[in-house]
């Protein structure tokens, strides 16, 4: 197909995705993710934002479609599946962190079950994990001592200790009191700057029109409209996406 | 943590006393009416004896069945959990012939009396599949060693055939019971830690083993103490296959000496002495691991 350059490194080409009920979660949906973009993908809830996360990293079966991840693709093939999942880190909106663990072992145990590190060594690039988001004094706690904040930023940890190369953010902060929210996007929006290649499916409007590289505006499973920030927030082409702005800013 | 109230300190003396009343009454009446001559002076023989060639302290009866109560619910407890944490994997599990292996499993097992259980595995298991082993023939060949650390982990060599029996039986038995609350405990842990787990790209046997089963486990572990203290409790039905078991004692005892009051008493006593400790070590446990979740 024309447009795929060696710089993809996720293609999704007609994803279909249905749920029981009225509304398809994906129709049709196909989208490019250049290596270092951050694509932002906002739209209504229950427009299949979170659907199309899920799909990428297998979480969720696509009825039709295919998804190729950094070359491998997303298929009946178990290896594939693992292989994907190891390059593809994903932050949720409920944290998610292994309560039984503490926050150290909670980023060690894939390191270790997953790459085969030593526990030491496993250990090191533990701390210097959390001294990038800010919490190395955390390291003996365990998740339910944390605020909520503290624990995303310890779940984003734990997925950049896999060293994706890709990581998706699936409503990061949604769960999150308001005064919380900002020291997981400034560790969102510091990932972003080293070069990381990120999928962000967010409210936040003001972290879209800052650290995205690209916006998606979704609905009913389709891509409604597409572009950079300035051209969502200041030109939108489509009615759709100007009733949905006027919505939420 | 509340204070205990101390307001119906009063009540509590009265209910108290009462209770103490019934007690010497029931004595009383039994004395009396019953005209029963208590032997409580009989029983401590039967615990231990004293061997006269030796000169040494031996257990009898009382105690040996004791022992033997203990051995039947340590190995049956573990093959138990065993079989429990297989069917409970096989029905959480995506296979549908292993969940409907370990359906009917749990179905046949929760839906029979275990007196039927046990007489139909027990002639079975020890008619037809353990004796072709020749468990016994071969323990009794073994060296002096083997054999009497076999008698110390097992029963004597002559009677290993029918205590494997016994405890396959118990195991079968209280395994169903087991996988229906490893079952719950494994549904209970949160969608969520799935879906971490598997996005950090976990196997499923790493994932059950690190992240499901600790959680699991955790939750359900005053139900799976609860369970192994029943099972301490169960193992009194083999005594009807003839193991000598605490129970199995008791009424061979009743039976020859007559002092029926002064046997099951002691025997009930014995019980408590298994499992009373097992509910002390559960709650205690329970205390440590609540501090963390």
């Amino acid at each position: 197909m024309s447009g795929e350059g060696q710089g993809d490194i996720i293609i999704a080409r007609g994803l279909n995705k249905s749920f029981p009920g009225p509304v398809q979660a994906l129709a049709d949906f196909s989208v490019t993710v250049r290596r270092g973009e951050v694509l932002v993908i906002v739209g209504p809830s229950g427009s299949g934002k979170s659907t199309f996360l899920r799909c990428l990293n297998g979480l969720e079966e696509v009825d039709s479609g295919t998804i190729v991840v950094d070359g491998i693709p997303l298929d009946e093939n178990e290896r594939h599946r693992l292989e994907i999942r190891r390059e593809v880190g994903m932050v949720f909106q409920s944290f998610n962190l292994f309560p039984h663990l503490s926050v150290l072992e909670n980023i060690s145990l894939a390191q270790r079950l997953v790459r085969g590190k030593s526990r030491a060594r496993a250990r090191e690039f533990s701390m210097e994990l959390l001294a990038r988001v800010g919490l190395r004094d955390k390291a003996g706690s365990y998740p339910a001592e944390l605020s909520g904040g503290q624990q995303q930023r310890v779940a984003i940890a734990r997925a950049l200790a896999m060293m994706p190369r890709v990581m998706l953010f699936d409503e990061a902060t949604s769960a999150l009191d308001p005064e919380m929210i900002g020291e997981v996007l400034d560790v969102m929006r510091q990932l972003a700057d080293d070069g990381m290649t990120m999928v962000v499916v967010t409210h936040e409007m003001g972290f879209a029109r800052e650290v995205s590289d690209r916006i998606l505006f979704m609905e009913q499973g389709r891509v409604i409209e597409e572009g950079t920030p300035e051209q969502f927030f200041n030109s939108p082409v489509r009615e759709r996406t100007r009733a949905f702005l006027r919505q939420i800013l | 943590m509340l204070r205990p109230r101390r307001t119906s300190l009063f009540l509590d003396l009265v209910l108290l006393a009462f209770l103490a009343c019934l007690a010497g009454f029931i004595t009383y009446r039994v004395t009396v009416h019953l005209d029963y001559t208590w032997h409580w002076g009989e029983i401590p023989q039967y615990i231990l004896r004293h061997d006269r060639q030796d000169g040494r302290w031996l257990p009898n009866y009382l105690l040996l069945g004791l022992f033997t109560t203990l051995r039947l619910s340590v190995w049956g407890g573990l093959l138990a959990l065993a079989i429990g944490l297989a069917m409970a994997l096989a029905r959480t599990g995506r296979s549908l012939y292993r969940q409907l292996i370990a359906r009917t499993y749990v179905q046949l097992l929760r839906n029979l009396p275990p007196l039927v259980i046990i007489f139909l595995f027990y002639f079975f298991l020890a008619d037809q599949v353990i004796p072709h082993l020749e468990l016994d023939v071969r323990a009794r060949q073994a060296g002096p060693a083997v054999r009497s650390l076999l008698s110390l982990l097992l029963a004597e060599p002559g009677s290993i055939s029918a205590f494997l029996s016994a405890v396959c039986t118990l195991a079968l038995f209280e395994g169903a019971y087991i996988t229906e609350i490893l079952r719950a405990g494994i549904e209970s842990v949160d969608r969520g830690q799935w879906e971490a787990a598997r996005a950090l790209g976990l196997r499923r046997g790493q994932m059950l083993r690190h992240v499901i089963l600790p959680q699991a486990v955790r939750r359900v572990l005053p139900a799976l103490a609860g369970q192994f203290i029943s099972l301490v409790k169960d193992s009194s039905i083999v005594s009807v296959i003839s193991i000598q078991e605490l129970t199995y004692q008791g009424s061979q005892l009743m039976a020859s000496t007559y002092l029926t009051i002064e046997v099951w008493v002691t025997v009930a006593l014995m019980y408590m002495l298994l499992t009373y400790p097992c509910s002390l070590l559960v709650s205690g446990l329970e205390r440590r691991l609540a501090r963390r979740t």
